[in-house]
């Protein structure tokens, strides 16, 4: 999976499924043999789209808790607890977020996502590259270490964190949470990365050396510009893993640097059960993620895959 | 992918090449080093003495540096943790496992309907956890659950599953299944296009009917995807949070406090910081078996192609 993505590109090889199907209709259809042509002609269709039917009934049981959240969002308040499913839309929830504090966690959310993903994109990006380019004796436990980071639990991080932080008076500054992101995004940077770089031929970036470009400048002219699509879609990968963030973020921030997940917390916990307002804000953080998801899907799926499946 | 050049020979290009790398890999390894290893030493260290908020004195104090460990073996709260997490992480792993693959194979199709299913799918695993965790809060909760409402209406009124000890994990663990089920949908369905035409037609003209073509060929190609699957959610299982600080806040009583919760509460809330830094060091020690398990088989060659 060097150029294409496994899952959602054209199948190169048949899938399976094109070859299934047929013989069992016809084993099926021929001892029976007594319906009339109009009921085959729908027991036909059926089966044929019985793979798409199954598939959209799922999807629909599957999302229906989802699709509850953001109908709660715009109920009016007095029926939240009423059965109907008609109601007029209204966006008192939102209209009461505005006028809270939750403009603000937004906004710190905003800041500490962009900036972690500035950094990570920063400082990865080019050992990405050598990573990819260069051959060295350690590499392989290199790139082993790197990915291992993601690996390890918050807490082992936090409790480090929490006490160095309140020496250095980083508590509960949008720095210091950018800088926390950095022990999940750096890596998810270097790793992804490596598969895009791999996709650009060598042969490019050895022509640039012969017309006396050094190895950054050909990285930076050619190969950079080259894998800027993989680079969009890290960006983004970045940024929803540093917005969907709770623990770090719950144990290192107060008042000052409170992103939004931490003030849906609060919500919960201080304000009572103010159904329509909670939900409005749930509505509101997974918009951005949402939105992204759908504009970046396919290299989203090799993100959230990273290396899992054998390049 | 090896660039040997041979280009400059002998005007030290080579060199310079390998120093131009050098330059692009140490900001990185340097910042690594300073945000996860400088922290996991300290975490070790800190693991060793009877650091706390009371105790600030207790920073460097090493007289006696295994107390803490032998704390953790008396301590019933953090046996029954574990025992705990290892219920929740079995139950959905396995469950996602069986979802995810069930899900893969219904949706592994060429049709354009199957292929927007499958975006769609995958919503529930990039939502902020802490919008899932809201989601089934909102299921549990009896006054705005549809589900409840639905079977008051019929006449079967539930006690909300979170309130209740003996359901209350496996409340978590449906939540948890319905936010990483997908994981395994991708994976698997990404393993299914790598399974090769012409086994499965001999297969088939030899008269092997589906279960067979499943049982025989498809599966032995999917099983090396399902078990890397399986240890990758282990893995994150560990790290579970948002949901049971959401959902149940470890409670009611201690039945859905896994290891990771108690060590939160024991640094968090009580400020025990030494203490926490060795159940930390406990479930790191876990996570990192289970990578060694991963690497071992074979995950992550990049080099082996």
């Amino acid at each position: 999976m060097t150029s294409a993505n496994p899952t959602f590109s054209p199948p190169i090889s048949t899938p399976i499924a094109t070859h299934l199907p047929p013989p069992a209709p016809r084993t099926r259809a021929e001892p029976a043999g007594e319906p009339p042509l109009s009921g085959t002609r729908r027991a036909g269709w059926l089966r044929r789209h019985a793979r798409g039917i199954a598939a959209v009934a799922l999807l629909l049981v599957v999302m229906f808790p989802f699709l509850w959240l953001v109908q709660l969002a715009f109920k009016p308040g007095a029926e939240i607890f009423e059965d109907s499913l008609f109601f007029v839309p209204t966006l008192e929830g939102f209209r009461s977020l505005l006028q809270g504090n939750f403009l603000k966690s937004f906004w710190n959310s905003l800041a500490v996502s962009t900036l972690s993903t500035g950094l990570s994109l920063l400082i990865g990006v080019p050992a990405a590259y050598a990573l990819t380019r260069w051959q060295f004796k350690w590499r392989r436990h290199v790139a082993l270490w790197i990915l291992v980071t993601r690996m390890a639990p918050p807490i082992a991080f936090t409790i480090p964190f929490f006490l160095a932080y309140r020496w250095l008076g980083l508590q509960d500054t949008v720095l210091g949470l950018a800088i926390v992101y950095l022990t999940f995004n750096l890596a998810i940077v270097i790793w992804l990365m490596q598969t895009f770089f791999e996709a650009v031929p060598t042969a490019l970036e050895e022509a640039a050396y012969i017309d006396g470009c050094g190895v950054w400048q050909a990285f930076w002219r050619i190969t950079l510009p080259l894998a800027s699509p993989g680079l969009a879609a890290t960006a983004v990968l970045c940024f929803i893993f540093a917005w969907n963030d709770f623990f770090y973020a719950l144990i290192l921030t107060r008042t000052n640097a409170i992103t939004a997940p931490v003030a849906i917390v609060n919500f919960l916990q201080y304000e009572g059960w103010e159904w329509t307002k909670i939900a409005a804000s749930g509505t509101l953080v997974m918009f951005p993620v949402v939105i992204f998801t759908v504009l970046v899907r396919t290299y989203l799926v090799r993100g959230l895959t990273a290396g899992g499946v054998k390049d | 992918m090896s660039t040997t050049l041979t280009l400059h020979p002998g005007t030290g290009w080579e060199a310079a090449r390998r120093r131009a790398f050098l330059w692009g890999l140490l900001p990185s390894l340097a910042v690594l080093l300073a945000i996860t290893l400088v922290p996991a030493a300290a975490l070790l260290v800190a693991s060793f003495t009877p650091l706390s908020l009371t105790d600030a004195a207790g920073t460097f104090r090493f007289d006696d540096p295994l107390v803490n460990y032998r704390h953790l073996l008396e301590d019933e709260r953090f046996l029954r943790s574990i025992a705990t997490q290892l219920k929740l992480s079995a139950s959905s792993v396995a469950l996602q496992l069986a979802v995810g693959l069930a899900l893969a194979l219904l949706l592994n199709g060429r049709s354009k309907l199957l292929r927007a299913t499958r975006t769609a799918f995958l919503v529930p695993m990039v939502l902020p956890p802490i919008v899932v965790a809201l989601i089934w809060k909102i299921l549990y909760t009896p006054d705005v659950s549809p589900v409840h409402r639905a079977l008051e209406a019929v006449g079967l009124p539930v006690r909300s599953l979170i309130a209740n000890p003996d359901t209350a994990l496996w409340a978590i663990s449906l939540a948890d299944t319905w936010q990483w089920f997908p994981f395994t949908m991708l994976m698997v369905l990404a393993a299914l296009q790598m399974v090769p035409d012409e086994p499965l037609e001999a297969a088939s003209l030899d008269g092997a009917n589906r279960r067979q073509l499943f049982r025989y060929i498809v599966f032995p190609h999917i099983r090396p995807v399902l078990v890397v699957c399986g240890l990758f959610r282990l893995i994150d299982s560990f790290k579970a949070f948002p949901l049971i600080y959401v959902l149940t806040d470890g409670g009611p009583g201690t039945v859905t406090e896994v290891t990771n919760y108690y060590g939160f509460i024991q640094a968090f809330n009580f400020s025990y910081w030494g203490y926490a830094s060795a159940i930390a060091m406990v479930i790191l020690a876990g996570v990192f078996a289970l990578s060694w398990l991963v690497g071992r088989l074979g995950w992550n060659d990049h080099d082996k192609r």
